[in-house]
């Protein structure tokens, strides 16, 4: 692989696709536009842009050339502007390959190289054979795993040629877990915000036409309420629907292979993806409990990587969908053996309590007066405060801070409880905030960046005693030399035992 | 290991800030002003305006005689083999500890304001976060980038 290559030609049509994928909603809206006027040359204009779409895809194909040297994957991109990119093994981060339907019909594979850099997005290999994708990862990956912090005892691998390395354990998701998860996954909100933007764009189409008339006239009650109720009903349950199958769609057929030195998650029915994330690549770990799930006993374990992750930007990672509380921990000993699991930790003191409670219910509260003043409405609607101090002390009471030789764990609550366990020599930097008010009580923030995607993210737990506060930005400053005079100087009411799951 | 020394930056970035707030937050008397081009100034319109422009100017004020002294009042600095301590905010007083194996890259800018008054600023950047100090003597950015980046060199690791 030492010539340059060219990807399948199929690149040519994914690519385009891609472009339709990615402007839907406005080709949607053109489409409604331009079907309702008569003298629109309506179809002229479709087989034109789609011809454009082509002819461009396949002058990118045609430009597209790459190829692996030393360790090293070269792509030269650009129609007009060419692009030289090289990326190294050692920087590699993530490797994703991807099998989407039309790649699936024709045997291919989308191979995407995601290093710490935003630029490695263009380093994306939109169509390739299974055989070649094969050859590149493990032609990428060969050394990949040697340069890391431990490379001493790791030196004699360089030399050999390693072989696919050893599977350790594979576990899947049990097809109750899926489907618990399915029915209460998060992107609920998301799916109905898809809906209604859906439904404003093609709602002045069918209001006027008869089908619209039609069902109406087959409702039971004309009353509007029941009408509001009913539409709102259905939103609801088109949105869960969505949810229900998208989650579905997304995590079926998962799978977690633990390998000598990497983790391969691979997921999904209809598009398949095949994530490679080397251990020595794992940014952080975060544990989310949601609302839902929470009281169920569920959790979905997440990683963080420094490659670019998903299109928003954010490197989190899947690394399991939906697993009992009960069995995180075996979980996650099977999988990352080298993360502490229990942590000696702190809590924010009792007088941040009525900070947290503030804090979440000032606003709503501030707001349902008015309202409640203005439009003289049902008593019932204080209960709309109330539910925000609960939630106010629901996050008071959940945040927590643990440390241990060479981990942190940050707790907190926003509507989910995240847990985030993090290696000190990951942490890019540690914050301690302290406003004027937190200044009265001897109360700080503390914050945590680790890199992942493209802006990193922040682990925070807010109003801790002070001394906690320093204390952590003083063990990063110790980082992993072992902190023997301050592990056991003091012993509070408030110590938990930390993440408190057996 | 002890607590390392910490440096204040250089008293001449007051200045640049005085005069940075001055032009710069003029723009906020522009939201009054776009207020009272669309309502006009009558009675009860008139009040807003007249309340919006004196809290402005209040702030203006404020902006460039008082806060330019206290950030720089408030702000420290430390580097040394491990790491870069930040503490800085004169409301929300934050300290960032930013380990010197952490740093992706250091450089130093320079605006036309800054070259003005021979400041510079050196920024630091992590794999997820990127930090300022802000107004340093241009030799002593050069010198405090020079530092960094030593230091980091030794502090050889992966992101």
């Amino acid at each position: 692989m030492s010539e340059f290559e060219r990807q399948h030609p199929i690149a040519a049509v994914s690519r385009a696709f891609g472009l339709i994928r990615g402007n839907f909603i406005t080709i949607l809206i053109f489409l409604f536009v331009g079907a309702q006027s008569d003298n629109f040359p309506f179809l002229w204009w479709i087989g034109g842009g789609f011809g454009l779409l082509l002819v461009l895809g396949v002058a990118n194909w045609w430009r597209f050339l790459y190829k692996i040297e030393d360790g090293t994957l070269h792509i030269k991109s650009g129609i007009f502007v060419r692009k030289d990119l090289y990326l190294t093994k050692d920087r590699i981060q993530v490797i994703d390959v991807t099998s989407g339907l039309l790649q699936r019909m024709f045997g291919l594979v989308r191979l995407d190289i995601q290093t710490a850099g935003s630029s490695s997005r263009q380093a994306a290999i939109d169509a390739i054979t299974k055989v070649k994708a094969a050859e590149v990862n493990r032609m990428l990956r060969q050394a990949g795993a040697v340069n890391t912090e431990d490379s001493i005892e790791n030196q004699e691998f360089e030399d050999t040629p390693l072989t696919e390395q050893e599977l350790l354990k594979r576990i899947k998701l049990p097809a109750k877990e899926l489907l618990i998860a399915a029915s209460t996954s998060g992107s609920f909100g998301i799916a109905l915000s898809i809906i209604a933007t859906v439904f404003s764009q093609i709602e002045p189409l069918i209001s006027e036409s008869e089908l619209f008339e039609y069902l109406f006239g087959m409702l039971p009650s004309q009353t509007d309420t029941i009408m509001i109720i009913t539409v709102i009903a259905v939103f609801v349950v088109f949105a869960w629907l969505l949810s229900f199958f998208s989650t579905l769609f997304t995590y079926g057929n998962f799978q977690l292979d633990v390998k000598e030195k990497e983790i391969v998650v691979s997921r999904g029915i209809f598009e398949k993806k095949r994530i490679t994330v080397p251990f020595n690549r794992i940014q952080a770990i975060h544990i989310t409990e949601g609302i839902i799930r929470q009281p169920l006993g569920y959790a979905s374990v997440h990683l963080e990587s420094a490659g670019y992750g998903d299109d928003k930007g954010t490197g989190s990672i899947v690394l399991y969908p939906l697993i009992r509380i009960n069995n995180l921990k075996k979980l996650l000993n099977d999988v990352l053996p080298d993360y502490q699991k229990e942590f000696e930790g702190t809590r924010p003191p009792g007088r941040s309590a009525r900070r947290y409670i503030f804090r979440s219910s000032f606003l709503v509260t501030a707001i349902t007066g008015f309202v409640y003043w203005q439009m003289a409405l049902n008593v019932w609607i204080w209960l709309i405060p109330v539910i925000s101090l609960i939630w106010g002390w629901k996050k008071y009471s959940d945040a927590a801070l643990g440390w241990s030789d060479d981990m942190f764990l940050l707790r907190n609550r926003r509507l989910s409880r995240s847990t985030a366990f993090i290696k000190k020599k990951r942490v890019q930097d540690a914050s301690m905030i302290q406003s004027p008010f937190q200044k009265l009580r001897d109360l700080a923030s503390v914050q945590v960046f680790v890199a992942s995607g493209d802006r990193g993210k922040s682990f925070q737990v807010r109003d801790l005693e002070i001394e906690d506060a320093k204390k952590l930005i003083h063990q990063l400053r110790k980082n992993g030399v072992s902190t023997t005079d301050s592990a056991e100087d003091e012993l509070k009411s408030n110590q938990p035992k930390l993440p408190g799951w057996n | 290991m002890s607590e390392p020394a910490f440096h204040k930056i250089t008293p001449r970035a007051i200045r640049v800030w005085q005069f940075g707030n001055l032009v710069g937050n003029l723009f906020f008397f522009a939201i009054p002003a776009a207020y009272a081009a669309v309502f006009g100034l009558n009675d009860f319109h008139f009040w807003i305006v007249t309340s919006a422009t004196s809290i402005i100017f209040i702030a203006w004020m404020l902006s460039i005689f008082l806060m330019p002294y206290l950030t720089w009042k408030n702000w420290r600095y430390a580097i040394n083999e491990k790491e870069i301590d930040l503490k800085r905010g004169v409301l929300f007083k934050t300290r960032t500890l930013i380990p010197l194996s952490r740093v992706q890259h250091v450089d130093t800018r320079q605006g036309p304001l800054l070259r003005w008054y021979n400041l510079s600023t050196v920024t630091i950047s992590t794999a997820a976060t990127t930090h300022e100090i802000p107004g340093l003597d241009t030799q002593l950015a050069d010198r405090v980038r020079r530092q960094i980046s030593t230091y980091a060199r030794l502090a050889e690791d992966d992101v």
